[in-house]
């Protein structure tokens, strides 16, 4: 006994399929963030409820659904005039309660069609809205469940146009249509789709108008602050999330998996008691940066294309290792300008919370130790900041630091107390929490703590030898993607020391010892982390960038690939322009040939295919009928396409016996004997021929 | 729902290149993709495909017919979905709609139309569409097959007899010895001769076997005459039905029935094919024919006269 088919009816899959598009033309909306708490919420709540009970409610209290909706366009309207929202979100939120009208009201073909068609609005306007990966995942699965639907749509409603609403009902409840080998196939199906897709969005001609460009939604700002508080309690968590990437030119040597590197945010100089502060004042803007100090001969230059993700960036620019010699904002005609405080950090403005992407060329030849001597003590004015020893300095700090590097060259000094930091004291992520002297519990009771601490206390203990330094926060460290970019990750924040020396300007050290800098993050998370990251900037390298210059260069590339095979062919020598021409015309022959020879035979394979079909006797009416009507056809009397058999013999009585022999056996069964044939079409050339010589 | 499809494509490309939003771009590619699947997968659906028209061995007018259309699908790998096979340039409008088409297997569709004429119905082509697999637009292949159909008058009651010649309702015996009920003649009987040839009221008299020949008995010969030449329009077509009625009448009585029309005469005769072509020949018969012999009825056997 034949097992009866699982699986959903045709009915079922094609209602399921209309959903599933839906909410993946909702999800292409709804990962934006900008729908509202509400608004999400509402649509996942709908459709469980319209697959409960919708089917109680067809056709009831429509007028309080169109109130509803009334009311919505209203409010929305109201929303867009005042400026709360803006149009494209609107429409989108009146889309969604559109879609979500239409998942309680399905009934017919119709239904469908039009809940797919607010569907592909509503991904219209996620693409709007959100420039994300994830809107891209919610594409591919429209693509995929938008084939099945409006597959299965179109056969619902062909079925039904088809047999009616009693003859479809059997066929629309049974299980043998959707079968998993459709819905493969289909799937199958929708893959070319996305193939054709992606084929026609690299070649469609980016020419754009540029009205009505949405412009990038704000994000809230986090990030590095302007304040260290070294008084916190708990324990420092590690952040996968990615703050910065980072392409370097040249790459480092190697390409290792690891960078190790400063990425300076900004110095932070002004004690608190229980941290650092920046010192108050104004931005000035920037037109060009100062020059290293006795800068001579030819730096060497390290351009860091920098791009900062806006959950972690408020204005300031991230430099690498070096001298900072230019930075340059990537996109032309960008409004941001660059900008310097007292302490000589670099910012940009405005700052409207998206990602930044910029350039900064660094000069790599920092003064080695050796070159730090002999610069004496002897400080500008405006450094006097960076001498501030806090009055409350535990004497233990300044003993130390004397012990240290007392009567030594400061660039001595800040060696020794930068080794002996990284060497005598322990790393720890645990902070010491609400403490009197951060700094001397650092030193002298727990011994061990995070790089604010000894960054602090490296800073306190210069200071104290009369040195001036300041702390530094910024990232350290990158890890390499297969993207190609150094993502640095949120964990890898950290602090450290910059000291200055007369002719020399502020120098690095970093007292943190150099296997616990920056964050160790090796765990799944952060790899699916960096790995979800790698994926975003192919998406938004290959899609949301893709412009009119990436695609000349693109075409350029494919223009010089078949220039480049054209050259090949023709010899590695090259032939003279005439050979070529000759090559280029057989080519183009052979190429015509077999192109009308494809043609051909694709004509003769149909006629061949249709004439198996048929026995020899209908073959035999068949050619009867074609020979009957080129004589006809050469006697000058025209045959139209639909003639039919008693047609021709009124019309040309000299035919009649043909015709009734190719109907006997083409339609009739009868047998046609070849020379019953032959003799047939020898008779009505006779009798043309003796009408044409008659004819008056 | 191809135009709403292709004023909603055209619509997103504006608004892609408008604001050069390149997920815009990715959603036109997505619909434009979707045109060009659809296109080909319909070219694919089609081909191969062939259909023959099953024409009903008889159609009356006003009664619903049957017309088959038997399709095959002639290629070996691809199934073909969504056929919509229909009649095109012919007198009959129709349609029929096969689901699925197996690679390289047969099924039939079907269409009822009832004819509101007699006469000839033709057909010329058959058109092969489908609008699979999105239903956004259709593609169709005409393809050459001409066919007739003779459509018998309607069928009516038939008319009053208004008989010339009335003969006796029944079989008519012939002077002559035959395999008839009533005797012919009575004789001695012949040894092996079957019993029931026995006259036994006459053997019982006798008082010996007398045997018995019977009549050869004649069927009831009616002759249906038409003369269809002055008449015109509706009067010809309620003459031709009446004729019709009459033939259908007379065959079904068991009689042996002829017709004789203007320029056209049919021998008498009976079963199921003198049926057909009696009805043929009514349902062919056209107007006119000022020109044409008056109808010859029939010699032996009762007259029919249609009369108007």
């Amino acid at each position: 006994m034949p097992r009866a088919p699982r699986g959903p009816t045709l009915l079922q899959a094609q209602r399921w399929a209309g959903t599933l598009t839906s909410a993946f033309a909702f999800l292409a909306c709804a990962v934006s963030g900008e729908m509202g708490p509400a608004m999400t919420a509402l649509f996942p709540l709908a459709v469980a409820g319209s697959a409960v009970a919708g089917r109680r409610f067809h056709g009831r209290v429509q007028w309080a659904w169109t109130a509803l909706l009334a009311g919505a366009l209203l409010v929305f309207g109201v929303q867009v005039l005042a400026g709360h929202i803006d149009i494209i979100l609107a429409a989108a939120l009146f889309a969604e309660l559109l879609c979500i009208h239409r998942l309680w009201h399905r009934r017919t073909g119709r239904d469908e069609l039009l809940l797919l068609l607010l569907a592909l609005l509503l991904l219209c306007a996620g693409a709007a809205l959100s420039a994300e990966l994830t809107f891209g995942l919610a594409f591919l699965g429209f693509a995929v469940s938008g084939t099945w639907a409006l597959a299965l749509t179109h056969l619902r409603s062909a079925i039904e146009e088809g047999r009616g609403p009693a003859g479809s009902a059997a066929l629309l409840n049974s299980r043998r249509v959707a079968t998993p080998a459709l819905l493969s196939g289909l799937a199958a199906l929708s893959l070319f789709g996305i193939a054709g897709a992606a084929l026609v969005f690299f070649t469609f001609p980016r020419v754009t108008i540029g009205g009505l460009r949405r412009a990038s939604r704000p994000a809230p700002v986090a990030g590095l602050g302007d304040r260290v508080d070294l008084s916190r309690r708990g324990t420092i968590a590690d952040d996968p999330r990615v703050a910065l990437r980072v392409r370097l030119n040249p790459p480092p040597r190697g390409e290792p998996r690891d960078l190790a590197m400063h990425w300076r945010a900004r110095s932070l100089s002004q004690w608190t008691g229980h941290g650092w502060r920046s010192p108050d004042g104004g931005l000035i803007p920037v037109m060009r940066l100062p020059r290293r100090p006795r800068g001579g001969g030819v730096p060497s230059v390290l351009s860091a294309d920098i791009e900062v993700v806006g959950q972690f960036t408020d204005g300031v620019v991230f430099t690498p290792e070096g001298w900072p010699l230019g930075v340059d904002f990537r996109r032309p005609g960008s409004p941001r300008q660059l900008y310097r405080n007292v302490e000589g950090d670099l910012f940009y403005q405005p700052v409207d919370g998206g990602d930044v992407r910029y350039t900064v060329a660094a000069d790599l030849d920092e003064p080695a130790p050796g070159g730090l001597r002999g610069r004496g003590q002897r400080y500008p004015s405006w450094v006097e900041a960076d001498l501030a020893v806090p009055a409350s300095l535990d004497a233990r700090v300044h003993a130390l630091a004397k012990r240290l590097g007392g009567g030594k060259d400061p660039a001595d000094a800040a060696a020794a107390i930068e080794r002996w930091l990284a060497t005598a004291l322990r790393y720890s992520r645990e902070l010491p929490g609400d403490v009197a002297d951060p700094i001397a519990d650092f030193l002298f009771a727990r011994r061990a703590g995070h790089c604010e601490l000894f960054s602090s206390a490296m800073v306190l203990m210069l200071r104290s030898l009369g040195i001036p330094a300041r702390n530094v926060t910024g990232y350290f460290g990158g890890r390499r993607t297969d993207a190609g970019y150094y993502a640095v990750r949120a964990g890898d924040a950290h602090s450290w020391v910059e000291v200055y020396f007369p002719d020399a300007g502020y120098v690095p050290f970093d007292p943190t010892p150099a296997s616990a800098r920056g964050s160790r993050q090796e765990g799944i998370g952060a790899r699916m982390v960096l790995l979800w990251d790698s994926l975003q900037q192919t998406w938004r390298a290959f899609v949301v960038d893709y412009d009119l210059v990436s695609q000349t260069q693109a075409m350029r590339r494919i223009g010089q690939i078949l220039h480049e095979t054209g050259q090949r062919l023709a010899g590695r020598d090259g032939a003279t322009g005439r050979l070529r021409r000759v090559i280029a015309a057989v080519g183009t022959a052979v190429a015509a040939a077999a192109v009308i020879a494809w043609l051909r035979r694709l004509r003769l394979r149909a006629r061949k295919a249709q004439e198996r079909e048929l026995t020899s006797d209908q073959r035999r009416a068949v050619a009867l009928w074609r020979g009957a009507r080129r004589l006809l056809k050469r006697a000058g009397v025209e045959i139209a396409v639909g003639t039919t058999p008693g047609e021709l013999a009124r019309r040309v009585p000299a035919a009649a016996d043909i015709a009734r022999a190719y109907a006997a056996a083409r339609w009739g069964g009868a047998q046609l004997a070849p020379r019953v044939a032959r003799a047939a079409l020898r008779t009505l050339d006779a009798g043309l021929q003796v009408a044409r010589e008659h004819r008056p | 729902m191809g135009r709403w499809y292709t004023g909603l494509t055209i619509g997103i490309g504006l608004a892609a290149t408008n604001t050069g939003n390149n997920l815009l771009f990715l959603v036109l590619g997505l619909l434009l993709a979707s045109i060009i699947v659809s296109g080909i997968l319909s070219e694919q659906s089609l081909r191969g495909v062939r259909v023959e028209r099953r024409l009903p061995s008889v159609a009356t007018a006003g009664q619903q017919a049957l017309i088959g259309l038997q399709a095959r699908n002639g290629k070996r790998r691809a199934p073909s979905f969504s056929l919509e096979i229909r009649e095109r340039g012919g007198d009959v409008p129709g349609h029929g709609f096969l689901v699925l088409l197996p690679a390289g297997q047969s099924a039939e569709a079907a269409y009822r139309f009832v004819p509101q004429r007699r006469g000839l119905h033709r057909f010329e082509q058959i058109e092969v569409a489908t609008r699979a697999p999105f239903g956004l637009f259709e593609k169709s292949r005409p393809m050459d097959a001409p066919a007739e159909l003779v459509v018998f008058p309607r069928q009516v009651p038939p008319p009053p007899s208004t008989a010339r010649t009335l003969a006796r309702d029944g079989e008519r015996p012939e002077d002559r010895i035959g395999l008839g009920l009533e005797v012919h003649s009575l004789r001695d009987h012949r040894p092996g001769e079957d019993a029931r040839s026995i006259h036994w009221r006459s053997s019982a008299r006798a008082g010996r076997l007398i045997g018995m020949d019977r009549e050869q008995e004649r069927r009831k010969r009616v002759c249906v005459v038409l003369d269809q030449r002055p008449l015109r329009g509706e009067v010809l077509e309620r003459a031709v039905e009446h004729a019709a009625a009459l033939v259908s009448r007379e065959l079904d009585g068991g009689a042996e029935v002829s017709l004789a029309l203007a320029g056209a005469f049919l021998p008498a005769g009976s079963g199921e094919a003198h049926r057909h072509a009696a009805l043929r020949l009514l349902a062919l018969l056209e107007e006119g024919g000022d020109g044409l012999a008056a109808p010859e009825p029939d010699g032996e056997g009762s007259v029919l006269q249609v009369r108007e």
